[in-house]
């Protein structure tokens, strides 16, 4: 067996980090607020976007080139996090913030009271796994046309898809 | 005109500028249209408020340059030497430990001893000789994950089946076996076809009976061949798990007793991978960028360290962390405390287990025996 070493994540040849910078300035946002609607933890959302993108950074190396790639970034952000909060450490931290929280004194405070965040994430599992994402991702602020790209349907196909996502999370919640 | 399509309804709330004239038209003198629009503006609104507000602006500069640090952190790795986790900063995660009915344990294994081998085979760059066992709590929400994106576990089952070639969406699956498994007469007959020695222990637990029969199982190759389009610079490259060969030994209950106990012994070399064409963190990176892999399960299985070998416990039951002869094992144990199971990797690299209607105490008093 040789002794061997390696580099893990470094750059292909050749590559730079000035178009891949510009790329990640435009969506790192987005990416952060899909991951923080599944998460609802800035902390994981931050840690989810920095997995994508190194994802992202080895199959786009050069993401001018790659008209796909913002697409690809979201689809991959709605998916690594739904993936994540499948992670107990996370749910229990969140379910004890929520135990934490004062007293709720809105009708707004209220229904998130009542529909925690653990619950949240728990009926997201339970939803499909492509309704959870179009429901992150419409959240998330993202166009229906964003939303087409990121889950390559077409626009027209998003407002069933969101629909029924939409009428499942209230379902589910409700039950 | 016909009543407004529920997704225009829906997107009407949103982006209203898209939805036609007609439709708006049709919407303002159409009672039943209206209903359905509140419907869905109700539940649209519920969703936005579970779905929380947006997080504060990210520092996008500080997170680019953590970015930039992880991108370019080259990672001197010794061959042979224990691999960091991907990001030593990041705290371990744990797996649920709920096992979806659906899925049998043979699959969960199956598709395990896969990935297991993959990962393995890149930490060392060409070789997985585990050293000791470690748990790894399987679940079958990311089993089915897995299967569901890539099929890889259906494939595999089918691929043990039938012993021959398997395609997968990334290369194809060649298991191959020294021959069947088979039925001896005696250990001394096992121990000549397999090499293995210490295959009982010379006491048994109180309730077991005479050695009901014994199994020689050959050595097992899988040879996983990738596509030359697999990507990361594994495309055309080869990798191979051996395991084997094992002897299992199974024994019945003494008669007379009012619950005839059962125990087993098995005893393997340890699997070992090897990988050729291709460098350890290529595999390592494409493994972890299939889309059908879980993250957590990949995180846990390069967290378990790369000179172990992962031991699947199940849904329902209890696992402890104890020594057999001086080594790490993997102690299992159901509800009831009536089912046990043991396993532990000897240093001279065979892998032991020994499981039965037994108490733990029983069960680690045969696996002493045998260490």
């Amino acid at each position: 067996m040789e002794a061997s070493y390696v580099t893990r994540t470094g750059p292909p040849p050749g590559a730079t980090f000035s178009a891949f910078e510009r790329f990640f300035r435009e969506n790192y946002a987005t990416v952060v607020r899909i991951a923080h609607g599944v998460t609802g933890d800035a902390q994981a959302a931050q840690d989810v976007a920095q997995d994508v993108f190194v994802s992202a950074f080895r199959r786009f190396p050069d993401p001018d080139g790659a008209p796909e790639a913002a697409g690809w970034v979201r689809a991959a952000a709605a998916h690594t996090s739904l993936n994540a909060i499948r992670g107990e450490r996370r749910r229990d931290r969140r379910q004890q913030e929520c135990a934490a929280a004062p007293p709720p004194d809105s009708p707004e405070e209220s229904v998130l009271a009542a529909e925690s965040r653990a619950e949240v994430r728990r009926a997201l599992q339970r939803l499909p796994r492509r309704s959870a994402a179009v429901l992150v991702l419409r959240h998330s602020g993202l166009s229906y046309a964003e939303v087409a790209e990121a889950m390559n349907v077409s626009v027209g196909h998003v407002g069933t898809m969101l629909r029924r996502a939409e009428s499942a999370l209230r379902k589910e919640l409700q039950k | 005109m016909s009543h407004v399509p529920v997704p225009v309804l829906r997107r009407m709330q949103d982006e209203p500028l898209a939805v036609p004239d007609a439709d708006r038209r049709h919407l303002a003198g159409c009672a039943r249209c209206q209903d359905a629009r509140r419907a869905a503006e109700a539940d649209a609104a519920f969703a936005a408020r579970v779905l929380g507000p947006p997080p504060a602006d990210p520092d996008t500069s500080a997170e680019w340059q953590k970015l930039v640090a992880r991108l370019r952190a080259p990672v001197p790795l010794p061959a042979g030497s224990r691999r960091p986790a991907r990001d030593a900063a990041r705290a371990p995660r744990r797996l649920p430990r709920r096992l979806a009915a659906s899925l049998s344990t043979g699959t969960a294994v199956t598709a395990g001893v896969l990935l297991v081998g993959a990962a393995a085979a890149a930490t060392l760059t060409t070789v997985y000789a585990p050293t000791h066992v470690a748990p790894v709590p399987v679940t079958g929400s990311d089993l089915s994950a897995l299967q569901s994106i890539t099929n890889l576990a259906q494939a595999l089952t089918g691929g043990l089946s039938s012993r021959g070639p398997t395609t997968l969406p990334f290369g194809q699956v060649t298991w191959h076996a020294a021959g069947q498994a088979r039925k001896v007469a005696s250990l001394a007959e096992a121990q000549a076809q397999t090499g293995l020695t210490r295959l009982v222990p010379a006491q048994l637990p109180q309730g077991i009976g005479a050695v009901r029969g014994i199994i020689v199982q050959p050595q097992v190759t899988a040879t996983l061949k990738f596509n030359a389009n697999a990507g990361h610079g594994v495309g055309g490259s080869t990798l191979t798990v051996r395991g084997g060969p094992g002897v299992l030994v199974q024994f019945g209950g003494q008669p007379g007793q009012p619950a005839p106990g059962t125990l087993v012994v098995a005893t393997m070399r340890r699997p070992v991978a090897t990988s050729t064409g291709a460098t350890a963190n290529q595999l390592e990176d494409f493994l972890l960028d299939q889309p059908g892999v879980p993250p957590l399960l990949a995180q846990e299985i390069r967290m378990i360290g790369q000179s172990a070998l992962p031991v699947p416990v199940p849904s329902g039951m209890t696992q402890e962390n104890v020594t057999v002869g001086g080594s790490p094992a993997v102690l299992l144990h159901g509800p009831a405390g009536a089912a046990s199971g043991v396993v532990w990797e000897s240093g001279d690299g065979v892998v032991h287990a020994v499981a039965g209607l037994v108490t733990s105490a029983d069960i680690l008093n045969v696996a002493r025996q045998l260490s």
